[in-house]
């Protein structure tokens, strides 16, 4: 299944991350290897992946003596099975994955749990997603990214007349619609059309452009992607058009964040679904073994609304995305 | 006798007669029109017809060059990838700074995208023709690299003029227009002007029509069959130049999903146009023809409040089919 | 012009066909009129005729690919009418082709039963189908594997595969169309035996062909059209092939070759020597003279096609050749052709003119580069290119924009010669010159060839028609298993010579028909 997911990293506490009084010995100067396996960067947001794994990874072996970060990419299910294998090979002590498809991916994550080995799971879980599998599950939430955008234009505007840019039709992308849903529900926000932009950005300029000659009048756009939002943005300026009065995407790329940052009124906020939360996985991963709390459950992070205040948080200007 | 009728049945069918095989895809095109009406009047309106027309500049534009190659009996699934390619590489130079004055970093820029494009189609042509592989595996080949190495210099990301200054100087390519004409339609009118001279009235547009035809009469004829196919792959990879011309100042970047499934489109474009997948027969005007009625389906589809969103390729494909259905009617007739 | 005798009356009795007033007209354009003719159980009826006399209509028609526009149609004195072939099957009519309609990749067997596979209905029976298939081509006196591939092989092994395929459906009349065109003369012996043995069978046979002495062989009864009309129908027995030419033309054609005087100074122009086509042709060594025609004979698969296709540059090819005194090389036709050598193919329609082209498109391919005027072709020029082809050669089209592969099989050849001529050819190599035209187009070709040679060129003829070659040319090469075995000139040229050379066996005399 392809899974383009987006968001923010920093970490609101949706589930339970249980936490018991360590024994009190100094864990320091531990040796300790832990694997990451994440897809290789063939988009965007997995591009995104890769450069806050390899960001972390050093961040972690600077702060930690003894601290062994191992990275490993893979462009397609079999070759991410084989690498896992790889790794537990090498000897490590805990699995960080982010799972190019997960279901196919069950008995590979399995074996290395079933060695006694921490695994953390990041993002994409497979149909049984407990504790037989993993210790941890760190993702995004896209209910959550659909809601936090409803509710900020049904705040923002009342009375707003929306169109919506969808992305592919697979199952995120509904609970993204599903999300957004709620979030106006009770509002006299009105949508007046939903069309596939495929998550791509000529597609969201073709699409826009055709909403302009459809509606004579559109107050906000929802495109719940930054990629999309450039074409969306193009294709406004293009036809002069002032009626519209901002455009929400969604996912946290470095150029959506910095427009906001900078106080673009066309682009207020932005939603986050950040490629980061295979740092926050590696993080906690290695606080399991080096911090006094033993770390379990889910980790599910909020689709924090990023404004022009918060918005210098989660800018990282050498992402690739 | 003056009259020698041939043993072969039929009234005689003299090449005048396919003339209405060139206008078919017109008349599906006006037919779309009228539909378009009813869909939302909005439709006809001058600035939707701009705002379409302009959108199809790219896959027209690379049908153009889709025709030359089919109707050479070849066949190229790289331009997609291509376009992403040639895009990022000419990105990455505009990116390098290497000239100062910008306006010459400009044209600078669109020479090393024009040489990039010939480039890839030579690969194209000579892989087919020297390396004598099916045109259909060596594309797909070459798609499959041209698309790996644009994801490679992107990283997966986007890759965006970095030049604020450069690329507001550059946007007008798309954006701009002469005497109300946005600039992209010029461009198709104009690349099919030379498309169709070349075709039809000169020796090598003779040429490639008659190694689509028929290759072995071509080479019996004394004509360099490899020659005039590899000749057509490098036509195909300057039209690829051409349209990322154009498409590169539209947003100013490229990512690795750039141009994905363009190749279909375009060659979906040059068989409503009216070529023949088999080779021998290249309808340019039919082609540009073509590329419209695609563009112009999606969009009569999302103007429409009475199709679902999850039924908009179901009817696009069955439109698609039904103008094919018009198109062979009058042929026969 | 001799008179022709009015149709006589045959006895209804024994027809199993019979047509009467049949007409067909294509637009405005009357093909046949008032056609009638009958067959008989066990008898062999031609139908003899110029290409465009009718023929393949009428034939057309009788099997049910056609509807008449006039006339009608009886079957053991029911009147019918056909909806298709099918429907004309299923009254016992079947229909050789001209053409070799087989799936080349397939087996015999398969083809064969191709539509009409054996089997339980859900997989086929491989095993029946082959032993049916050897049986069918055994019925015929041929031994052809049920198991090889079509395309494998030879043409006249591939014309029995199709009568076979062909006589497995039910029939009481078959219709053969001109299945001699492209046999050898062997092959067209075995063939005629077959239809023979069809015919004891009790079936009626119509038979097409331009081959006369053939129908003269193998007919009971001849049909002569000629421009859509039923000239004269006899039984052959009063008709001399002679006969049955003048009234096909419609005057006398008894000088089918014309008179030649032989170039008196013998001035090479080529000269090959220890040259090699690999596979096909060995230490090939001849000269070629101004002004000459030379012939080259030999059975099918000689290697006399490859041997020319290697000389001009269209196969590999090593040994030493030299063009007016000069060594060359020729690695395409491309060179050939600038240096004044065309070969035109035997496969006129394959590899020689594009069908779905009109005619000037075909007649300026190979010189394009004489019509280019600044970067652009010269249209103009090249229709009055087309005029002065089209008078030249005598073209017999309608309209000038009809497509090649509309003209008739002798004005394809025309065509084909007049677009090679374009070039100003010094050499002009022609490979089954006449191979699928009628008599009267075959004549012009004769004279155009004379005319070509009696300019100073010097022309090869490659053919397996024995008395084209012995006709027109001044020296006939015969050529064997890839080497050339021998050559005959003056009063050697005789089809009894040529043959002992081809086949390296004493075949006696009086065997040629």
């Amino acid at each position: 299944m392809l899974r383009r997911t987006f968001g923010l990293a920093a970490a609101g506490l949706a589930a339970s991350v249980a936490m018991t009084p360590s024994l009190g010995f100094a864990q320091e100067g531990k040796k300790v290897t832990i694997g990451v396996s994440i897809p290789a960067a063939d988009h965007g947001w997995t591009a995104g992946v890769v450069f806050h794994a390899e960001r972390v990874a050093k961040l972690l072996m600077a702060e930690h003596k003894g601290l062994n970060v191992i990275v490993k990419t893979s462009a397609d299910p079999a070759s991410q099975a084989n690498a896992v294998q790889d790794l537990a090979v090498q000897g490590i002590d805990a699995l960080v994955i982010l799972p190019t498809d997960p279901d196919q991916l069950v008995s590979a994550i399995q074996q290395v749990k079933d060695d006694g080995k921490f695994v953390a799971l990041v993002d994409r879980a497979p149909s049984v997603n407990d504790n037989t599998i993993r210790d941890l599950y760190v993702a995004g939430n896209n209910p959550a990214l659909g809601e936090v955008a409803g509710q900020y234009i049904a705040k923002t505007t009342p009375d707003a007349e929306v169109v919506i840019i969808r992305g592919l039709p697979i199952p995120i992308d509904q609970q993204r619609q599903d999300g957004f849903d709620k979030g106006i529900a009770g509002s006299k926000v009105k949508v007046l059309d939903r069309q596939y932009g495929n998550w791509s950005r000529d597609d969201a300029f073709r699409v826009m452009q055709d909403y302009l000659t459809k509606y004579p009048k559109i107050d906000v756009v929802w495109c719940q992607d930054d990629d999309m939002a450039v074409g969306v943005l193009e294709a406004i300026q293009q036809a002069k058009r002032t009626d519209i009065q901002y455009v929400v995407g969604g996912a946290g790329s470095k150029d959506m964040i910095k427009r906001v940052m900078d106080g673009e009124k066309s682009t207020p906020v932005d939603v986050l679904y950040p490629p980061a939360m295979v740092a926050t996985a590696m993080q906690l991963t290695a606080g399991n073994f080096y911090d006094q709390v033993p770390v379990s459950g889910n980790y599910i992070l909020d689709a924090t609304l990023v404004t022009k205040d918060n918005a210098k948080n989660f800018y990282f200007p050498d992402s690739p995305f | 006798m003056s009259v020698v009728a041939s043993d072969t049945a039929k009234a005689p069918k003299t090449s005048k007669d396919w003339d209405m095989a060139a206008i078919a895809p017109f008349v599906a095109l006006a037919l779309l029109l009228v539909l378009g009406y009813f869909a939302n009047p909005n439709f006809v309106s001058v600035a939707n017809l701009t705002n379409v027309i302009t959108r199809s500049a790219f896959i027209a534009i690379i049908a153009l060059g889709a025709t030359y190659v089919i109707s050479s009996g070849g066949l190229d699934l790289s331009v997609g990838a291509m376009v992403a390619f040639v895009a990022s590489l000419m990105i990455l130079f505009m990116n390098t700074g290497a000239i100062a004055d910008p306006m010459l970093m400009l044209i600078a820029a669109m020479l090393v995208a024009l040489a990039l494009g010939a480039a890839c189609g030579l690969a194209n042509g000579l892989i087919t023709t020297v390396g004598k592989i099916e045109p259909f595996i060596a594309t797909l080949g070459t798609m499959g690299i041209y698309r790996g190495l644009t994801t490679w210099l992107s990283q997966g990301g986007s890759i965006t003029v970095r030049d604020r200054g450069l690329q507001q100087l550059y946007r007008p390519v798309y954006f701009g227009d002469v005497f109300g004409v946005p600039i992209p339609i010029i461009v198709i009118f104009a690349t099919a002007a030379l498309a169709a001279f070349v075709l039809y009235r000169t020796r090598y547009g003779r040429h490639l029509i008659a190694v689509g035809s028929n290759e072995e009469v071509a080479r019996y004829s004394g004509i360099s069959v490899q020659k005039v196919r590899t000749i057509a792959y490098i036509v195909q990879g300057l039209c690829v130049a051409v349209a990322v011309i154009i498409y590169v100042p539209r947003l100013g970047s490229t990512s690795a999903t750039t141009g994905i499934l363009w190749e279909l489109q375009a060659i979906t474009a040059v068989v409503v146009g009216g070529t023949a997948l088999r080779g021998g027969v290249g309808r340019i005007w039919g082609t540009v023809c073509g590329a419209f009625i695609l563009e112009i389906v999606g969009n009569i589809m999302l103007l429409s409040n009475f199709v679902s969103e999850y039924l908009i390729g179901a009817i696009q494909g069955a439109i698609i089919i039904i103008a094919m259905l018009v198109q062979r009617s009058l042929m026969r007739k | 012009m001799i008179a022709s005798p009015a149709p006589r009356e045959v006895s209804v009795t024994l027809s199993l066909l019979d047509a009467s007033g049949l007409s067909k007209t294509f637009g405005i354009i009357e093909v046949l009129k008032d056609i009638s003719l009958s067959v008989r159980a066990g008898e062999v009826h031609a139908i003899i005729g110029e290409n465009g006399a009718g023929k393949s209509t009428l034939m057309k028609i009788l099997a049910g690919n056609h509807q008449p526009t006039r006339g009608e149609l009886k079957i053991d004195g029911q009147q019918v009418s056909f909806s298709g072939p099918v429907d004309a099957e299923k009254h016992g009519i079947v229909l050789v082709h001209q053409e070799i309609l087989l799936a080349p990749d397939l087996t015999v067997a398969q083809n064969i039963y191709l539509g009409r596979e054996l089997g339980n209905g859900i997989a086929v029976d491989d095993r029946a189908m082959n032993e049916g298939a050897a049986k069918a081509i055994h019925d015929l006196g041929a031994d052809i594997d049920p198991n090889a591939i079509v395309s494998r092989l030879s043409i006249a092994q591939r014309q029995l595969v199709q009568i076979a395929r062909v006589l497995l459906v039910p029939h009481r009349i078959v219709i053969f169309d001109e299945p001699t065109a492209s046999l050898t003369p062997h092959e067209t012996e075995a063939l005629l035996k077959v239809i023979t043995d069809i015919r004891a069978k009790g079936v009626g046979v119509l038979y097409i062909s331009h081959r006369l002495p053939e129908v003269k062989e193998i007919a009971d009864r001849v049909t002569v059209l000629r421009d859509g009309r039923l000239v004269a129908s006899h039984d052959t027995s009063e008709l001399e092939p002679a006969d049955m030419a003048r009234l096909m033309v419609g005057r006398d054609v008894a000088k089918l070759y014309p008179d030649r005087h032989a170039a008196e100074v013998r001035e090479p122009v080529l000269q090959v020597t220890g040259f090699d086509v690999p596979g096909y042709a060995r230490d090939a060594a001849f000269t070629l003279n101004k002004g000459e025609i030379l012939g080259f004979a030999g059975l099918i698969g000689a290697g006399r096609t490859e041997l020319m296709e290697g000389l001009v540059g269209l196969r590999p090819a090593k040994g030493t050749v030299s063009f007016r005194g000069k060594p060359v090389a020729f690695t395409d036709v491309h060179s050939s052709l600038k240096a004044g050598v065309a070969y035109l193919s035997e496969d006129r329609k394959g590899k020689g003119l594009l069908l779905t082209k009109d005619l000037q498109v075909n007649l300026t391919l190979a010189s394009l580069g004489k019509f280019i005027r600044g970067l652009q072709i010269d249209r103009r020029k090249e229709s009055d290119a087309l005029d002065k082809a089209i008078r030249d050669f005598d073209i017999r089209t309608g309209t000038k924009t009809i497509l090649a592969g509309q003209l008739s099989g002798g004005n394809q050849q025309k065509l084909l010669l007049a677009k090679m001529m374009m070039l100003d050819p010094q050499v002009v190599i022609i490979d089954e010159p006449t191979r699928g035209i009628d008599i009267g187009n075959k004549e012009q070709i004769y004279k155009f060839i004379a005319a070509l040679a009696q300019e100073g060129r010097s022309i090869i003829v490659v053919s397996s028609e024995m008395p084209e070659l012995i006709g027109i040319c001044d020296r006939i090469l015969v050529m064997r298993g890839g080497r050339i075995v021998g050559e005959v000139q003056g009063e050697h040229m005789t089809e009894n010579e040529i043959v002992q050379l081809a086949t390296g066996v004493n075949v006696g005399s009086g065997e040629a028909a």
